[in-house]
């Protein structure tokens, strides 16, 4: 396509949108509710699987070793859990940081342990697997390792873990794509009744012998001026008010921590951008097909 | 330049709209296609337009094959020609110089070129005093040689008119003939369907009668009822 052409079509696609003004803000009302929606799901999904990581990334296996046992014996113990290819990584706590945390633990009652040694602390191994459904049979295993005294896990807090973790993919995945149906679907009517208001100029279009990329192009140029800007609206609203959110959530302490404001801008901008090109293209696409046909 | 050959064309619904048509016309030529309503006036030039397609037998139009050509090469046929409708079909949100350019700019000309045919092309047919007017601001005639304009801008070899004088008035549509005169003079090949009785006989082309879908009468220096008919008709 030369210049020119590519000229003619943007500047066609910017005064068609102007003309059809009304129309054309019907129609960006129609996207910005979409977008918006659509925002809302992407800032749950964002925020379940941050959380979700987080929750993965806590240590869920800690292999506490006899309190008696000398060095030679824990670097056998630590070498069966290092050899174990389904461990990710493991961090080893010393008797002496066992203690500290236990003095941490005990806050203003730290006296009870005052004068004792770190000796009857145990030396333990914090577990991560590469796999959580692994977790039953790595624990059984560690369990049976000469000299390993208890294996603290807590299966449920795995399971719900893995639970979420598959619910939020699938979930997620179903609605966006319900979403994005209903979206262009909306948007694709809205863009033909552009079309249908025009379908006299198209025709004679046709007739003195434009082709059909050339008829098409400025009305997908308007469709993409409408979706991108109900994604521009759709953005401002949902950046305020989870930035109000965010504030909000973020004075208390809380089990469920939020993304940062500014990651969830970048990923509905991107996402918000591809949406309102392809729905506003696709859309008018399928709108202006059937007045193409002379 | 444009070659009927056993051209048979039934519409979806059953109606047979023309019979086994043999035409042959040169460059060159002017040529009037006159018959009662109904009688497939319409349908030939929509044949050469490739807006519909024959049933049976060939098209050829421009050294182009149109019953053969594929969907795609359609838009460069349609260039190839003029084509002036009764209803004018004019952009209605375009100024009378825009919509002439328009035809142009489908074929990506250069801007300079389009600066150069369109006036030469308003001037023809002499509405170049109203360049920036909205076609909505025109008279039927004025629009129609608007349409004129935009049909002869790309220097088409053949110009198609299907009734181009029948929402004018008498006056009016002798314009336009002559105009259309005009162009054939300067070498253009013209084909009109029209219901013109006295501007077909005073004007002594040739003229292809068509009744029911059949070629009935094919005459040089023709007019537009056949005169023995007449006769018989009236006696
Ligand atoms: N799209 C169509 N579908 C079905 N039948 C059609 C279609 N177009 C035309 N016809 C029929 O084909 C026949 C020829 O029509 P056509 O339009 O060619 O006539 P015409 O000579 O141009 O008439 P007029 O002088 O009224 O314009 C008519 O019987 C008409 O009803
Ligand atoms: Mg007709």
């Amino acid at each position: 396509m030369k210049l020119r052409t590519t000229k003619y079509i943007v500047k066609e696609g910017f005064i068609n949108t102007y003309r059809n003004l009304l129309m054309s803000l019907a129609s960006v009302g129609v996207v910005t509710a979409s977008m918006i929606i659509l925002g809302v799901f992407l800032v749950i999904a964002l925020n379940l699987s941050y959380n979700t990581q987080k929750l993965k990334e806590q240590p869920q296996i800690q292999v506490f070793c006899e309190p008696e046992l000398d060095d030679e014996q824990i670097r056998t113990i630590e070498k069966s859990i290092k050899n174990d290819s389904r461990v990710k990584k493991y961090t080893y706590v010393s008797k002496q940081e066992a203690l500290k945390k236990a003095k941490e633990m005990l806050g203003d009652d730290q006296d009870v342990v005052e004068g004792l040694g770190d000796d009857f602390m145990p030396v333990s191994f914090i577990v991560e697997l590469n796999n959580l459904k692994e977790s039953q049979n790595v624990v059984s295993a560690f369990k049976s390792i000469q000299g390993v005294g208890n294996v603290r896990y807590s299966q449920e807090r795995i399971d719900f873990i893995l639970n979420i973790a598959t619910w939020v993919q699938v979930g997620n995945l179903a609605l966006i794509i319900i979403l994005l149906a209903v979206a262009m679907f909306i948007i694709s009517n809205t863009i033909k009744l552009t079309v249908f208001a025009r379908r006299k100029e198209i025709n004679i279009m046709k007739y003195i012998g434009a082709t059909d990329w050339f008829i098409r192009w400025p009305f997908i140029v308007e469709g993409v001026i409408i979706g991108l800007a109900g994604a521009a609206i759709g953005f401002v609203a949902i950046s305020i008010v989870y930035g109000i959110l965010w504030g909000k959530v973020a004075e208390g302490v809380n089990i469920f921590s939020l993304v940062s404001l500014g990651e969830i801008q970048f990923n509905v901008t991107y996402t918000f951008v591809l949406v309102g090109i392809g729905i506003g293209a696709i859309g008018s696409t399928i709108s202006i097909r059937k007045y193409l046909q002379v | 330049m444009v070659e009927f050959r056993s051209v048979t064309k039934e519409y979806s619904n059953g109606t047979v709209a023309l019979n086994d048509i043999n035409l042959n016309l040169d460059k060159g030529e002017f040529a009037f296609i006159v018959g009662h309503s109904g009688s497939g006036k319409s349908t030939m030039l929509k044949l050469i337009l490739k807006e519909e397609d024959p049933t049976a037998g060939e098209v050829f139009v421009n050294g182009y094959n149109v019953s053969a050509l594929k969907r795609k090469e359609i838009p460069y046929l349609r260039r190839s020609l003029g084509v002036v409708f009764q209803d004018f079909r004019l952009l209605p949100n375009k100024t009378v110089y825009e919509n002439v350019a328009f035809a142009m700019q489908i074929t990506e000309a250069l801007p300079r070129e389009i600066r150069r045919q369109v006036p030469m092309s308003l001037a023809l047919v002499g509405l170049s005093k109203k360049a920036n007017v909205y076609p909505g601001q025109l008279s039927g005639g004025e629009q129609q040689r608007v349409a004129l304009a935009r049909a002869l801008v790309n220097n088409p070899a053949l110009l198609i008119a299907d009734e181009p004088t029948g929402n004018l008035d008498p006056e009016t549509s002798w314009e336009i003939m002559k105009l259309l005169s005009e162009v054939n003079y300067r070498g253009t090949t013209v084909i009109v369907a029209t219901h013109e009785k006295n501007i077909v006989d005073s004007m002594k082309k040739r003229v292809i009668a068509i009744d029911k879908g059949v070629i009935v009468r094919d005459q040089e220096k023709g007019q537009y009822e056949d005169e023995v008919k007449n006769y018989k008709v009236y006696s």
